[in-house]
């Protein structure tokens, strides 16, 4: 073949030629131009009769014009453009504004913000008008209100409803008061915190418990107590936001490994050793991770730690309580009670109040985490009725009741994901209290929980940071007062909301993973 | 029984792949193009090293780097921020394994080829494997009965009039393609947001592996490619174009200066162009629907991007993987059509495919980077790992999701080893970003 020589005209100059002889109608001109024009825009341009253009009749000429004109002008473009930014952005975006004032550089990421609520497409900050049961009525940030079947709460045995959690909590009320009035290192324990430490202690089967006022303090505590800088930390790379944060503020030596992957674990395990003898290893991991629905294989994973000189720690923040047999979480369900180095929990999800703990059968470690932990020493302690409350519940948890709710819980778990499945949608993980459906792209997220929010069903629609870019989902946080009925209803109007916002949008993207 | 089992239409990156393909499964194939070959086309003609991994899976990569120049590590330079890297061995193999559920052949150089080169040896081996081949062959028509397509009619080299059958047509006539427009396929997803890209060949000068330079909301390349020439490629949003027309070479000099003035030196003393200027804006991303009764699209036909990445020949070559493995099981009698196409299409449309489409989508738009994401390149730098699974990640052969994820961007940050300063761009931000907004060619 011969090479294009180099003085011949850019293909620029020739379509813009074409284009003015078209205005003409001088044929004959298209067709000496269009000669010229190079092999590549010919073979690119393959719609365009390039060697016709002598002999167009008058409609197909005018499709010539539109289709060059299309191909070689810019779009014009006509959009909302407070729908496109709101839609556009991802949070990371502002992670690191510019500017020295700390003040004023917060106001770029205010702007998106608004445009999100603008656009509705803001999921967060909504508020309850009335205690959340399997049905809720709530506000979102700009003062509408809804109600709707209610996957949006998390309170997997519905205990906020329950007479003897109420009544646990009016008594500890009447008994201490709304507050415990100190730290719990000084005078901010009552008696029933050692009740609970006892009754924790007994569920995990590592009885040496210690109390945080949240969840996220009980992890990140627990990671400050125990890493210091030249110590490892292997961590889970969907591991709870507390755990991350954990890990980064106590050790530049951070692996963060494929998400379940205990072999993984066990290749930087022994990459670590030999290059390090002297220092600790942290394997940090969830047990039921909170956007997933999957579990690790615990019984393996804490072999390979004790190999490597390596200590396990276990967040079973949303499994404890909820599952597993007695409510032993998936501890029970994989026999490793009373086996795992350390366990932290967060009492939110099903022990229906703020609060987290650390369990391990070792008082030492107990005693060193009160005082290194930070959070549990220079936090005031649990109140008095959050206190009472999470007790009760643990007691419920192990009794028969509590076997009955957990039956309940995993047939309305069962009957909403097979709907869902139904659909052609896609949940994510294992039957669990967590049903992540799986939407992916943030835009068609966005949309859809705009749509939902009033078709009588709240749900939680997670994006990053929760979920990495691309995966973003609807959370449902399914109770035990669901009834299978509500459920499937539930699932036909989330469907209907996610294909009209497919609709919405123009898209041809389907609900797979990979 | 139809003369054919499948007729590609297009026989080039993805058309003349999938006629290889289907042919060395023993398929009686036909493979047409309008064009004789040697014959070039507009493209980016870079293939990245999942894509230089498919020519060596068939067998075809040493013919190709007999003639071509290849590298593993490449380099990004962001405003004035540099990162090289390459795509790991590992992270290869594991996209080998999920997309294709076997590892073989992955080699981690990529290679930019002309494609009057490529296409040639791509419907030289079809032909081998036993597809036959008509080149000069084009198709006038589809011949369809009831909403059911049975084959083509078309014009041969000779100019006559012929009509072939065959249980399947496959549409692999690119973005324009004439099988998607004759069955009035709608398009999906569409972003009309789109680079304008202007580029020409360039000896004189040798810079070992690509670079690619972004400055505001402009960018521009250099690879070494064949005939000891370089690809010079800068590229913009497209609503600069009309101004950046104005004066074509000028403004491709200015865009070089502007965005890399060393590389714009290198290119105004040392250079010497071979051919003349080639442009396009035609470049807006869609995608079509895959398959209907008789037919499927591969390639671009079903889904075309921007060239801002890259990535159009190593996913045509992907999808012709993809849908002759597909097409095999149905044609061997294994699955129904419908099922064929239902695992074709669950990977094409999957929620990875569609995080990379956004990705590529984005980028397109030629935005000037924020301070964030430059942020992220200073934090990346001497962070060899991530910076590789970065490159990985803009090749599309990691997922989108496993580098940006919220764990790793803060774990990057806190364990960054090196500082912002030394930047120019950083020094007094905003006001830069004001000056990037305003048109180089206005």
């Amino acid at each position: 073949m011969s090479l294009p020589e180099l003085d011949q005209r850019d293909d620029d100059e020739l379509i813009e030629t074409i284009l003015a002889a078209a205005a003409r109608r001088d044929l004959e001109a298209m067709a000496v131009a269009a000669a010229e024009v190079s092999e590549m825009t010919r073979n690119w341009a393959t719609h365009i009769p390039w060697d016709e253009f002598g002999s167009l009749d008058e409609s197909t000429l005018d499709e010539v014009v539109a289709d060059l004109t299309q191909m070689w002008e810019p779009a014009d473009l006509q959009v909302d453009a407070d729908e496109e930014y709101a839609l556009d952005k991802n949070a990371y975006d502002f992670y690191r504004p510019a500017g020295r004032n700390l003040m004023t550089r917060t106001e770029e990421f205010y702007g998106w913000v608004e445009a999100r609520r603008r656009t509705e497409t803001w999921q967060y900050s909504r508020t309850l008008e009335a205690a959340p049961n399997s049905v809720a009525q709530i506000t979102n940030d700009i003062g509408r209100r809804t109600r709707g079947i209610n996957f949006n709460s998390q309170d997997y045995l519905s205990f906020n409803t329950h007479p003897a959690i109420r009544e646990a909590a009016a008594k500890a009320m009447r008994n201490y008061g709304p507050h415990s009035a100190g730290s719990p290192m000084v005078l901010g324990n009552t008696r029933i915190s050692d009740e609970l430490e006892a009754s924790l202690g007994e569920l995990v089967r590592a009885e040496q418990v210690t109390l945080f006022p949240t969840g996220w303090a009980a992890g990140f505590g627990a990671m400050a107590g125990l890493v210091r800088q030249e110590d490892h930390v292997l961590i889970d790379r969907l591991a709870h936001s507390c755990l991350q944060q954990g890990a980064r503020a106590t050790t530049r030596n951070v692996v963060r490994y494929e998400h379940l992957n205990v072999e993984a674990v066990r290749r930087h395990l022994v990459d670590i050793r030999r290059r390090d003898s002297r220092n600790g290893i942290l394997v940090v991991t969830d047990g039921l991770f909170s956007v997933d629905a999957d579990w690790p294989d615990l019984v393996t994973l804490q072999r390979v730690c004790r190999e490597h000189d390596a200590t396990l720690l276990v967040d079973v923040a949303h499994d404890l309580g909820s599952m597993g047999p007695g409510g032993t979480g998936v501890l029970g369900m994989q026999d490793v009670l009373g086996d795992i180095d350390i366990v932290m929990g967060a009492f939110s999800k099903t022990f229906c109040s703020n609060g987290g703990f650390v369990a391990s059968a070792s008082p030492a470690l107990k005693q060193y985490l009160k005082m290194f932990g930070g959070s549990h020493m220079f936090s005031n302690a649990l109140s008095p009725v959050q206190t009472a409350v999470v007790l009760e519940a643990s007691k419920i948890i192990r009794s028969t009741e509590g076997d009955l709710l957990r039956s309940r819980l995993h047939t309305a778990v069962t009957a909403l994901r097979e709907e869902l499945i139904g659909y052609g949608l896609t949940c994510m993980g294992e039957p669990s209290p967590i049903v992540p459906l799986l939407i992916g792209n943030e835009k068609l997220a966005r949309i859809a929980n705009r749509l939902l929010f009033d078709r009588g069903v709240l749900a939680f629609m997670v994006e990053f940071p929760v979920t990495p870019t691309g995966s973003s989902r609807f959370r449902l946080q399914v109770q035990a007062n669901h009834e299978p009925d509500e459920a499937r209803a539930a699932a036909k109007i989330i469907a209907d909301a996610i294909a009209d916002a497919r609709t919405y949008l123009s898209s041809a993207f389907g609900s797979t993973e990979r | 029984m139809p003369r054919y089992d499948a007729i590609v239409i297009g026989g080039r990156c993805a058309g003349a792949s999938t006629g290889m393909l289907l042919a060395r499964q023993g398929y009686r194939v036909l493979v047409v193009d309008r064009s004789s070959f040697p014959s070039d086309v507009i493209s980016t003609h870079f293939l990245w090293p999942h894509g230089t991994s498919y020519l060596n899976r068939w067998g075809l990569l040493d013919q190709v780097l007999a003639v071509t120049p290849a590298h593993t590590e490449v380099t990004f330079v962001n405003d004035g921020i540099p990162l090289t890297g390459s795509v790991p061995d590992e992270l290869l193999r594991a996209y080998f394994r999920d997309w294709h559920g076997d590892d073989s052949g992955v080699v981690r150089s990529y290679a930019s080829i002309r494609r009057h080169v490529l296409d040639q040896l791509l419907v030289e081996a079809a032909s081998k494997a036993g597809a036959e081949v008509r080149t000069n062959f084009t198709v006038r028509e589809l011949i369809t009965e009831g909403d059911q397509v049975v084959g083509v009619r078309g014009r041969d080299c000779d100019g006559q009039l012929v009509e072939e059958r065959a249980r399947i047509v496959i549409g692999a006539d690119g973005r324009n393609s004439f099988v998607a427009r004759s069955l009035g396929l709608p398009k999906f997803d569409e972003r009309p947001r789109c680079t304008f890209a202007y580029w020409s060949y360039y000896s004189g000068f040798d810079l070992g592996p690509a670079q690619l330079h972004r400055r505001g909301r402009l960018a521009c390349a250099v690879a070494p490619t064949n005939h000891d020439q370089n690809m010079v490629l800068v590229w913009g949003p497209s609503e600069w174009s009309r101004e950046f027309r104005r004066d074509v070479p000028g403004n491709l000099q200015r865009a070089l200066d502007f965005v890399s003035p060393e590389l714009g030196e290198v290119v105004r003393t040392q250079g010497v162009r071979a051919e003349r200027i080639y442009g396009t804006l035609d470049q807006s991303a869609f995608l079509r629907p895959l398959a209907g009764p008789g037919w499927v699209l591969v390639g671009d036909a079903e889904s075309a991007k921007d060239q801002c990445t890259a990535i159009g020949m190593t996913h045509a070559f992907r999808g012709a993987e993809l849908v002759a493995a597909a097409l095999g099981q149905w044609l061997s009698g294994d699955v129904s059509l419908h099922e064929a196409m239902a695992s074709y299409e669950g990977r094409r449309r999957s929620q990875n495919a569609a995080a990379y489409y956004d990705y590529v989508c984005t980028l397109a738009e030629m935005r000037p980077y924020r301070h964030d994401e430059l942020q992220l390149f200073v934090a990346l730098r001497g962070n060899q790992q991530e910076i590789d699974r970065f490159v990985a990640t803009h090749a599309d052969v990691a997922p989108v999701s496993e580098f940006f994820q919220a764990s790793n961007l803060l774990l990057l940050n806190d364990a960054a080893k090196e500082t912002s300063a030394g930047y120019p761009v950083f020094e007094d931000f905003p006001a830069t970003a004001r000056m990037y907004q305003q048109n180089l060619f206005a």
